[in-house]
């Protein structure tokens, strides 16, 4: 990946690799290529789900500038 | 205008009088303005040339002066009680006498919650024409931001119910939140300045702007031009929740998506972190199942193809013997014994085969030769 994608981006790309696999109209060498990067993208989605921490902050300082 | 001091030493010093009066010339090069305001302690005497009040801000409490030349104050007849809104038009001036500064007005208007609702409705035409309520030019919210921005009053509720219903939906949520004034002559301008902090903050895909319901008044900021024209410019799209269901402030029509209550607008922002995970199962699936269906597909096709490939030589084979046979059968049957054993003779007189019967004269001895065996023979006649 040359530039990382959005995780939609990532995860609509994984949906069409999984479809035009399941159309099964790629010929082997295309599907393997399609299976190797639906395996990227799918590993991609998890980290960005499993790594995300949630966390609640504020914006005081600048908020507080804000106010007349 | 020339203001006469007197000068002590190094010192200049102003009389009173010259004071005012200079403060008083300057303050009459300003323009004539419209100020909004309650009405509050009129005096109207009929001996007075002008007539006195307070305007009052009904929101800050700050308080105006007003003066009026009594003829058109009369002549308007407005009736005015204690606490009517208007509109004055007028400029600042200055009492010299008393040092004291009010509004000199030429022009008064009584100004209700329709003239509001008028001033309102001309507003959103005007933004409507310039487009900025399109639908075109909604954009579509993020599946899954990296950061949400969060502007809202410090008024627990409205803030309390957004932070819920992100982080219920979607634990892992990071969320910025800027607190501002959403009510009173500030807010608009607060909530406009908050709105481009968060837009200058890292990593910030989408924003929502909460506030919990509230008088029509209360609201009127979120109808303000600034805030509405500060929404449909913002580089990330905002999800508006202000009020109840039935308000409709105009910050909700440039807005990218509307909610009509702060949760709502939470669940808006951010995906259902399960339905995620079984939709990235659903598809780890299908990865699996379309390349085993693909490898499968392809194993029978080579697997076809070595079958035929097998099969060739010997159908070749097969189609030349039956060629073979043929070609022998019908040599077999063009073959002399062939003849011979449908009761046809061949007849040799020597080592000549007789074709006619001027070719052997009576006597002379001929062989026989039929389908089994033969036997000797002579001529008796011929013809």
């Amino acid at each position: 990946m040359t530039e990382e994608p959005t995780f939609e981006q990532a995860q609509r790309e994984l949906e069409e690799i999984v479809h035009r696999l399941e159309s099964g109209e790629a010929p082997l060498d295309e599907a393997l290529l399609l299976w190797q990067r639906g395996e990227e993208l799918y590993r991609f989605c998890r980290e960005r789900l499993d790594s995300a921490e949630g966390k609640i902050e504020e914006l005081a300082g600048r908020a507080e500038a804000a106010k007349p | 205008m020339k203001v006469e001091a007197i000068d002590y030493g190094d010192r200049r010093v102003f009389s009173v009088g010259a004071f005012n009066r200079g403060v008083a010339s300057w303050l009459g090069r300003l323009p004539s303005v419209w100020v909004e305001g309650e009405v509050t302690e009129l005096r109207r005497q009929e001996r007075w040339a002008s007539v006195f009040f307070t305007l009052k801000d009904p929101l800050e409490g700050a308080c105006l002066g007003v003066s009026m030349p009594r003829g058109r104050f009369d002549a308007l007849r407005l009736d005015l009680a204690d606490g009517d809104r208007v509109h004055a038009y007028g400029r600042p001036e200055l009492f010299e006498a008393r040092g004291e500064f009010r509004l000199r007005a030429l022009s008064l208007e009584r100004f209700g919650l329709g003239d509001h609702l008028a001033a309102l409705e001309r507003l959103k035409r005007k933004l409507a024409d310039e487009g900025l309520f399109a639908a075109e030019r909604k954009r579509p919210l993020p599946g899954l931001p990296r950061r949400i921005g969060l502007i809202t009053g410090n008024d627990a509720a409205a803030k309390r119910d957004v932070l819920t219903a992100i982080t219920t939906r979607f634990p892992p949520a990071r969320v910025l939140v800027a607190e501002t004034y959403v009510q009173g002559p500030r807010a608009a301008g607060a909530v406009v300045e908050a709105l481009r902090a968060l837009c200058r903050e890292p990593e910030i895909d989408v924003l929502v702007v909460a506030r919990g319901g509230g008088s029509f008044e209360d609201l009127l900021p979120f109808s303000d031009e600034r805030l509405v024209r500060a929404i449909a410019s913002c580089p990330v799209p905002v999800v508006t929740a202000v009020g109840h269901e039935q308000d409709t402030p105009l910050c909700d029509l440039a807005a990218d998506a509307r909610a009509s209550t702060p949760s709502l607008a939470g669940r808006l922002v951010v995906p259902d972190l399960a339905k995620l995970h079984d939709r990235l199962d659903r598809a780890r699936s299908g990865l699996e199942r379309g390349t085993r269906r693909t490898l499968e597909r392809e194993r029978q096709r080579v697997d076809r193809a070595y079958e035929r490939l097998t099969r060739a030589p010997r159908l070749l084979l097969e189609r030349g013997r039956a060629r073979l046979e043929h070609a022998a059968g019908r040599l077999r049957a063009l073959a002399p014994p062939a003849t011979l054993e449908r009761g046809y003779a061949i007849v040799r007189a020597g080592d000549q085969i007789v074709r006619a019967g001027t070719a052997v004269s009576p006597g002379r001895r001929v062989d026989v030769e039929l389908a089994e065996g033969g036997f000797g023979a002579r001529v008796e006649d011929t013809r």
